[in-house]
């Protein structure tokens, strides 16, 4: 009984919303892309990238929000360069999404390695980087455990719960998202109505990239304050598995990241008492692979209830 | 008309590769380093004595066999990107079995040997593509996540449960019996005997998939599924077998890691090889022979990258680099050219209406 309560408790909750934020960040830029007709495993590059770039800035500027302006900056033009490829040179998504997650893996370790002479994880010189702030509320605390939870985490873990929202709105509620969903749908609706599809998914991978190397901000400023190697750890793939889960839909998009956040914290909790590390590290994959044969399965047993 | 658009392709390729490598240069000489003396210390690196160049065969055939099994499952229309975790349980069952059969004759245990390490990439491969033919599971992403999920249990395994007992070993399983090794062709190079083995298998899927009835069935079922039904292929079946194929491929590479190099599964007996092998596979667009040169080439590259490291202190993180950029311009090539071509037809238009209005 001692056991259980080691690894269900608040800290498991915690933990999960820690974990399932980048995912949260990764998925909602996925799933523009998702909209407009693009399918962008380049995100986990991005958020590679990401996670560099905002170190680097946190490391030269002495402050966590130019981390984030760098981020955010390289983000966009990592999502200018994704949609020059797809949309004007029409490139295979596919092909241009690995390549992308090679070039992030090269050129991370490269600019590591000449920026900072340091190799493997980087280590500031001068001590401690900026991190991203944590917020509390004081009158949260007395409400139990609504109040461990929703206090102390960093600032992007609110900024991804209010863009959940946010996209849900725009994709959903807009006229903007309505010419979104056109362009990925039927393109040539939207033309004869007198909208360019090609800038649409301009937007969305524009969106896409901000997102991805705003999750990567979050993984290497969040909890960790470091950058290392391939930090990303095939979290964007999960992350767009999350998005097929969700059917793009920005709230079940959510939850089904909260679910791999849960199971990856599960994992890590199972380790204290005594199961190999190795072992648990397993969990958030296969995970993975049973969320999707479970998708699957459904949307064949929906359809099968609409054809009877 | 084949033989000029494949002109057309090789040209840009070329075109692409000395692109690549002038960006590499620049960015060498962005972060201090002398570009010449750098390419110069990455040929030397990678053919300039004999170890070297046998160091650099045996990176190609790693990549070619890497390449050949990305391109078979492509061929039939499925992208196995899980070769990294089939290579991974391919190395880990032949080392297991072979350190079971020690004191055995080589000609039983090496052979038993290979057929475990096919059978366990092959099975590994089998599972997504049993969920990509019965259900549509999107194969990419299941790959992806096998792939991790194969990595750590190699790692739980050889941390735990297959430990050698063995002293002054400080990660790994039990030894093999040296006398299944692979013996080395070019002495302290990594060049072994298995790169006949990988030459045969090469053969066979250039065989296969160029050749044979059930590769033209393959290019089919990639192309058109729904054609290659109606003409009465069993596309599901033929996508499936070249995926397992594809894995039993992978699993054969971990294998010769094993056999030819370390003596016992070790935890880093790959480095993203597979992905490497599969970014030759799309710059030659799944053509095997084109995969084999390619390999040759991208070998060279990482050993003598690796060289360059050693000697001028340039990280050879600039190989990937360099690597990547070739696939983002192979990439938009057709866009590109085609965007040329409509510019000249365009041009060669308005010319004809000027002749035109002259007369």
């Amino acid at each position: 009984m001692t056991e259980l309560s080691t690894i269900f408790n608040i800290g498991l909750l915690q933990n999960t919303l820690r974990t399932a934020t980048p995912v949260v960040l990764c998925a909602l830029g996925c799933l523009m892309t998702d909209h407009v007709g693009m399918t962008n495993i380049g995100v986990e590059g991005m958020m590679l990238i990401g996670a560099f770039s905002a170190v680097m800035g946190s490391w030269v500027c002495g402050s966590w929000w130019m981390g984030l302006v760098f981020a955010i900056a390289i983000g966009l033009l990592l999502g200018l360069f994704y949609g020059v490829f797809v949309i004007k040179f029409k490139s295979d998504e596919f092909i241009i999404g690995v390549a992308l997650n090679t070039f992030a893996m090269g050129l991370t370790t490269f600019l590591l390695r000449t920026l900072t002479g340091q190799s493997g994880t980087f280590h500031a010189p001068e001590g401690n980087l900026s991190t991203l702030p944590r917020l509390s509320a004081e009158w949260l605390n007395s409400i139990p455990i609504l109040g461990d939870l929703l206090n102390n985490n960093t600032l992007l873990v609110y900024v991804s719960w209010v863009l959940v929202l946010v996209c849900w709105l725009l994709i959903y509620h807009t006229p903007l998202g309505f010419w979104l969903r056109a362009s990925g749908e039927h393109p040539q609706s939207l033309r004869s109505a007198g909208r360019s599809p090609e800038k649409m998914q301009y937007l969305a991978s524009l969106l896409c990239g901000m997102l991805s190397t705003l999750a990567g901000a979050h993984l290497a400023l969040g909890y960790l304050s470091t950058f290392s190697e391939n930090m990303s750890n095939s979290r964007g793939y999960i992350a767009f598995a999350c998005v097929i889960f969700g059917r793009a839909n920005p709230p079940k998009v959510f939850l089904a990241a909260l679910l791999f956040g849960f199971i990856d914290a599960l994992g890590m909790r199972l380790q204290s008492v005594g199961i190999s590390s190795a072992l648990t590290s397993i969990f958030p994959y296969l995970g993975t692979v049973l969320m999707m044969v479970l998708v699957v399965w459904r949307t064949e047993r929906r359809k099968k209830k609409l054809a009877q | 008309m084949k033989l000029r658009k494949n002109m057309s392709y090789l040209l840009s390729l070329f075109i692409a590769v000395a692109a690549a490598f002038i960006l590499g240069g620049v960015i060498m000489a962005l972060s201090g380093h002398d570009p010449i003396e750098g390419y110069t210390l990455m040929f030397q690196g990678a053919f300039g004595t004999q170890r070297a160049s046998a160091n650099t065969l045996a990176k190609a055939s790693t990549l070619c066999l890497c390449g050949l099994a990305t391109a078979i499952a492509a061929h039939a229309g499925i992208f196995n990107v899980g070769g990294e975790g089939q290579l991974y349980l391919g190395a880990m069952a032949s080392a297991w079995v072979g350190a079971r059969l020690t004191g055995t004759s080589p000609w039983i245990a090496v052979p038993l040997c290979l057929l475990a390490a096919m059978l366990a990439g092959g099975i590994y491969a089998w599972i997504p593509g049993m969920l990509k033919v019965k259900m549509k599971v999107n194969e990419v992403i299941t790959t992806i996540m096998l792939n991790s999920a194969a990595i750590y249990f190699c790692s739980f395994l050889t941390n735990g449960p297959l430990k050698t007992a063995e002293k002054g070993v400080s990660a790994g399983t039990d030894a093999i019996d040296p006398a299944f090794m692979f013996s080395r062709i070019v002495r302290r190079s990594s060049l072994t005997e298995s790169i006949f083995l990988a030459a045969i298998i090469a053969l066979v899927v250039w065989y296969l998939m160029k050749k044979s009835t059930t590769g033209f069935q393959m290019k089919l079922t990639g192309e058109n599924e729904r054609f290659a039904k109606y003409s009465g292929i069993k596309s599901s079946k033929l996508a499936l077998w070249s995926m397992v194929a594809s894995g039993a491929i992978c699993g054969l590479v971990g294998m010769f890691e094993i056999f030819g190099l370390h003596g016992r599964f070790i935890e880093s007996v790959s480095s993203e090889f597979y992905f490497d092998g599969m970014l030759v596979a799309m710059i030659m667009r799944y053509n095997p022979v084109g995969i084999i040169l390619m390999s040759l080439f991208f070998g060279a590259m990482e050993i003598g990258g690796a060289a360059m490291e050693l000697n001028a202190s340039i990280p050879s993180s600039l190989i990937v680099l360099i690597q990547s950029i070739i696939i983002f311009f192979m990439a938009a090539e057709q866009g590109i050219t085609a965007a040329f071509q409509a510019r000249r037809a365009r041009k060669k238009a308005a010319k004809a209406l000027q002749k035109g209005d002259a007369a």
